[in-house]
């Protein structure tokens, strides 16, 4: 199965078109509020002389009043993966920061998206099979409800419940206090250990999306017309439904994945700060708490790029799962 | 906040199973109306129904249930049903608000991009893809983070600029399966302007995929509000369930074992979004039931 040339520059172009709309936007951003991020940084950092303002202009490249050519030093310094500079952590640079919180995130994520993309999906062919009956009623209505729950909700129950009450997890963290005194195995374990709060609250959350969309796709393709011929011609029900329905039912399930996943990631950033995991989420919320502009800027544009890279890598897979698309 | 649920394209309802589905759809669309019902009734008559006034702060703090405060006093010395029942007002009024200023926006543009097609309807869709790519619940967070002091205003005004992709994505789809149909093309033949064949012909077509999105569009908002309350960008002065969980997460809630001030608002938000969804999955199975196993897409 070969991808046509076309295909994968018309999906790099697109990622790349979205790329710049997101760094238009968060170029944008700051400018809504106005004021000149110099002097409040200088007057922040209360060491405000004007030869720090000078030196702070030129490092933000303001010394060129024209918003154009801003524009393009903004481009230029991104180019470098030079963020800027935090306010509120100065002089550690937003990069550096967004580094060190990056893997926790996209850990939790990764964990999170793959068991619930899995489950949720069978548990949806398992509703299809049997639609009507008390099993799918119970599924799709628990799906429906679950769909509606705010994630910082579930992460504060877990965390009173899970960590507080039961005392079984900790009470928030990625790492235990002291780090150091534990061998790498027992470090892993209780890295892993205080991911299962996080993990379970996104979820439970984010299983009902895929349990219902995989659920309607498949009774869909169990009524198409090949899946009739294929029951009529006496094929045993497990080939109907595995290799016939499920292959074209999951499908658009994929789809719903990569769809939904900015959705998981504003998710994800919402329980991070519930149980204080040291991820991009906390990272933007006490940049909003300390007005940290410059965190935030750069943490929407990491996030952006995540999301477009990962949506990238799923546009230039799907074709070889799917042979249709790369046609069109 | 998870998947949005693809709405107007219901499954064809050919084997079996589909009548029962059309009726579960059916009942359960009513119990979702009679939720909302509730919740509205608790909005209009909160200032009647709430046992202390919303600002008094002068009771003990951090008591749990009792007789004279059935949900509790939180760190503030604030009865926590009086502030329930009082941000069941924002909940409601941003997410309808934002719900129907997002859909009057997703309807005109996929109205005009399904209908016209050409150049100016690619330009939509490529829009709407790129909108549906960038994670907008964080630009959401990150421009209320940016904007001083946003207001409930405010909120409805970004909420609804950034949630009309899904809609306008369904109707584009609904409009060209409409195009398609015999009434369209006799409505140009007898010199309709597009203009009318597009708001007056069509769109009344389109009402039930439309109200089955905006219930979604509308959950989307509640939620995405109660998110920026969290946070603290979004209307922090007003009661609003948001608040109240943000409150009781900065005042450490959790370490007080203070079940009664994080539970009520968030199963407020829940239930008021599962009705809304329940409404929006019933007109769905109505819809697919009316139309029988022809004419989807």
């Amino acid at each position: 199965m070969r991808v046509s040339a076309r295909y994968v520059l018309k999906r790099v172009g697109f990622a790349l078109l979205t790329l710049w709309a997101a760094v238009t936007a968060d170029f944008f951003l700051p400018r809504l509020m106005g004021g000149n991020p110099a002097e409040y940084i200088a007057s922040q950092t209360s060491l405000g002389s004007p030869q720090l303002i000078a030196a702070l202009k030129a490092e933000f490249g303001l010394t060129n009043p024209n918003p154009f050519y801003q524009y393009w030093r903004y481009f230029v310094e991104l180019a470098h993966g030079n963020l800027g500079v935090s306010y509120e952590y100065y002089p550690s640079r937003v990069g550096t920061l967004l580094w060190h919180a990056l893997p926790f995130t996209v850990g939790l994520l990764l964990v999170a998206v793959v068991i619930s993309f899995v489950v949720g999906i069978f548990l949806g062919m398992l509703c299809a099979w049997r639609p009507g009956s008390w099993f799918d009623s119970i599924v799709v209505g628990t799906s429906f409800y679950l769909h509606a729950v705010p994630y910082f909700w579930t992460a504060m129950l877990l965390l009173l419940f899970g960590a507080f009450d039961l005392k079984a997890f900790p009470l928030g963290h990625a790492l235990p206090a002291e780090a150091q005194n534990f061998g790498p195995a027992g470090l892993v374990v209780r890295v892993l250990w205080h991911g299962v709060l996080p993990v379970l609250s996104l979820l439970l959350v984010s299983i009902a999306g895929h349990v219902l969309v995989t659920r309607n796709n498949m009774l869909q393709a169990l009524s198409e017309d090949y899946v009739v011929l294929a029951r009529a011609k006496g094929l045993p029900e497990g080939q109907v439904r595995w290799r016939y329905a499920a292959r074209t039912a999951l499908l658009p399930s994929f789809t719903g994945l990569m769809l939904s996943l900015g959705h998981v990631v504003g998710g994800a950033l919402l329980t991070e700060i519930v149980f204080s995991y040291p991820g991009v989420g906390q990272l933007i919320y006490q940049a909003i708490l300390n007005h940290d502009y410059p965190v935030i800027q750069g943490a929407f544009l990491i996030v952006a790029l995540c999301v477009i890279a990962a949506n990238l890598m799923a546009d230039l897979v799907y074709p070889l799962v799917d042979p249709r698309v790369s046609l069109t | 906040m998870g998947v949005p649920l693809e709405a107007g394209r219901p499954v064809r309802s050919r084997d079996a199973g589909a009548a029962r589905r059309v009726r579960f759809g059916g009942t359960a669309g009513m119990v979702g109306a009679a939720i909302l019902l509730c919740f509205i009734l608790i909005a209009v008559f909160a200032p009647v129904l709430s046992p202390y006034s919303p600002h008094a702060s002068n009771f003990t703090p951090w008591q749990p249930p009792s007789a004279a405060h059935l949900l509790g006093t939180d760190d503030y010395g604030q009865d926590v049903l009086t502030q329930v029942l009082w941000g069941a007002r924002t909940s409601i009024v941003v997410g309808v608000a934002a719900g129907l200023l997002a859909s009057s926006l997703g309807v005109l543009v996929g109205l005009v991009a399904g209908y016209t097609g050409g150049w100016i309807g690619e330009v939509l869709m490529r829009l709407v893809d790129l909108l549906q790519v960038i994670p907008t619940i964080v630009l959401l967070i990150i421009i209320a983070a940016f904007v001083p002091s946003l207001g409930l205003g405010g909120e409805i005004l970004i909420i609804g600029f950034l949630s009309w992709v899904w809609m306008a994505r369904s109707i584009r789809s609904q409009v060209l399966s409409e195009s398609a149909r015999g009434y369209v093309e006799a409505s140009r033949v007898i010199g309709m302007s597009n203009a009318e064949i597009m708001f007056r012909e069509i769109l009344p077509n389109l009402l039930p995929v439309i109200l089955a999105n905006l219930v979604l569009v509308v959950t989307g908002a509640i939620l995405a509000e109660a998110s920026l309350d969290f946070l603290g960008i979004g209307s922090p002065n007003v009661i609003s369930w948001g608040t109240m969980l943000s409150l009781a997460f900065s005042t450490n809630a959790i370490l007080y074992n203070a079940w009664w001030w994080i539970a009520p608002p968030g199963f407020c938000i829940a239930t008021l979004c599962f009705a809304f969804i329940l409404i929006g999955n019933g007109v769905l199975a109505m819809y697919a039931q009316r139309r029988g196993s022809m004419a989807q897409h």
